[in-house]
């Protein structure tokens, strides 16, 4: 699942897509922490949006190739702009969480205006290395049920 | 006694909510915490019936109806419209989904092997009664594998393709804002494929099981063997605003396909939010039934469609039992008129009865 690899890296060795996707899927205490650092020397944020609402799930048959859709899921989003430094940060996260889309969106303007990437970087390392692992335990149990049939 | 119509009632109709509210008693966070995180396939059936991916939301909905299903469901959609749609995701393709069960009924040895994953259907069903007196039921850990499953599987109806054991069909490339969407249309017949699928997504499980099981019993031509069953977590792919696409997370979802052996070998497919492998072979089976080009009365499109939308049928049935006095009063009415006008005529209206079965003492 190669999501926005082709962005040039925007912190360390993540591109942006990588970036948003660990975001998104990151414990909300260390998000937010990080966040919380970041607000306090971004300067002035205005906040656009920071809703909930709907995202429209399609999904491809894997018989006759047809798109349609599964039904809606329920995300949170937040855009804001950043006017003393020029820029916009995005973060929308599945589920109703309004602060950790707030927070992936403070640290995706902070991303934008290379602002303590030192910070986001190390977050993101840490917050990778769980995902994987996590994702790595689970497999490993998913990999315990492979079964060999035989017939007779 | 006299049918008229009714007005009025508040005191009782708000007693009577006072009631059943009362009878489920206090809904905190806590117990929906509980129900989301001890019911996950209930809680599963429900998103995907609802047509909203939401569980802590599909847990309070189920809390408030006291887990009445067609309520709960009723409350998710809801709930759904005050919503506003805010993205239209990426379309969801079988590579990226993170696959944890994967098996085939109908190939042994499949490309990637068969991954039984979370499942019962092999172990013996007991009641663990101990745990009503006290003794805690604790699941045997997994033993994991040193190495992980591959955290994606290939597609087998491409393999089938490549072996020329089914037909290829030309993928029609459409955007995602362009997909046919039954929430903005109506369900007119014939169907588009795209609105069939996507109303068997959110179709009642009962009323596709039910309707599954009757085509296979005889009420249709169709003899399904599974070609595959997954369950696996599908990525949310957004668009950000400055073009880049990215996981918001990932959703719980499952898909089957279903081979056919009536005539050649002809595929079905079904998928739905949550894991519900009943709903998604049945509907799979539903979906090859519809494709036929002349099928059973009981396998129509709109046969099925219908009456396996949860919110409609169910409303459709309990509304039944609302005041219907004036129209109830209507056909007496009718009825009475008709008997006075032969009894006027001297001629009793005839009414056959039934041949008398012998009596039984009660």
């Amino acid at each position: 699942m190669d999501y926005g690899r082709s962005d040039d890296a925007v912190v360390a060795n993540y591109s942006h897509g990588e970036a948003l996707r660990i975001l998104a899927a990151s414990r909300p205490a260390s998000i937010r922490a990080v966040a919380e650092r970041i607000l306090d020397d971004l300067g002035e944020v205005v906040v656009i949006t920071n809703r909930t609402g709907l995202a429209m799930l399609p999904y491809q048959d894997t018989v006759k190739g047809t798109a349609f859709h599964l039904g809606e899921v329920l995300v949170a989003e937040a855009h804001i702009a950043v006017p003393g430094r020029g820029v916009e940060g995005y973060g929308a996260v599945v589920g109703r969480d309004l602060e950790q889309a707030m927070a992936i969106a403070v640290i995706d303007a902070a991303m934008a205006a290379h602002h303590d990437t030192a910070s986001i970087a190390e977050l993101l390392d840490a917050e990778h290395a769980y995902q994987r692992e996590a994702d790595r335990q689970r497999l490993r149990k998913v990999e315990a049920t492979r079964v060999q049939m035989e017939t007779f | 006694m006299a049918y008229v119509a009714t007005r009025g009632g508040e005191h009782a109709i708000e007693q009577a909510e006072r009631l059943f509210r009362s009878d489920l008693g206090t809904i905190s966070k806590d117990r929906v915490e509980g129900i989301r995180s001890s019911l996950p396939y209930l809680v599963d059936r429900l998103m995907g019936e609802a047509s909203l991916y939401e569980p802590d939301l599909a847990a309070l909905a189920l809390a408030q109806a006291g887990g009445d299903l067609y309520e709960a469901v009723l409350l998710l959609r809801a709930y759904r419209t005050t919503q506003p749609r805010i993205a239209i995701a990426e379309p969801v393709k079988q590579p990226d989904l993170f696959t944890v069960r994967r098996i085939s009924a109908a190939f042994k040895d499949i490309p990637g092997g068969q991954i039984l994953g979370p499942t019962l259907d092999y172990s013996h069903r007991l009641l663990q009664v101990g745990v009503l007196t006290g003794e805690d039921y604790t699941p045997e850990p997994v033993i994991p594998a040193a190495k992980p499953a591959p955290a994606t599987q290939p597609s087998l109806t491409d393999w089938q393709k490549a072996q020329g054991l089914i037909a290829e069909h030309p993928v029609e490339t459409i955007a995602p804002e362009e997909i046919p969407d039954l929430t903005r249309e109506p369900l007119l017949f014939p169907v588009p494929r795209a609105h069939k699928l996507q109303s068997l997504a959110r179709a009642d499980t009962g009323g596709t099981l039910a309707l599954g099981y009757a085509t296979t019993r005889g009420y249709g031509d169709i003899h399904p063997t599974v070609n595959e069953v997954r369950l696996a977590e599908a990525p949310v792919l957004l668009r950000h605003p400055r073009g880049t696409v990215f996981s918001a997370g990932r959703v719980r979802v499952s898909q089957a396909e279903i081979i056919s052996k009536s005539k050649n070998l002809e595929l079905g497919f079904s998928a739905t939010f949550g894991w519900n492998e009943v709903k998604v072979i049945s509907a799979a089976i539903l979906d090859r039934a519809t494709s036929q080009p002349n099928p059973h009365a009981a396998s129509t499109e709109e046969f099925v469609l219908y009456h396996t939308e949860p919110v409609e049928s169910s409303g459709f049935c309990i509304h039944f039992k609302l005041p219907h006095y004036v129209t109830f009063q209507s056909t007496l009415d009718a009825y009475r008129r008709v008997k006075a006008d032969g009894e006027a005529s001297g001629s009793k209206p005839v009414i056959k009865e039934p041949a008398k079965k012998e009596e039984v003492a009660l």
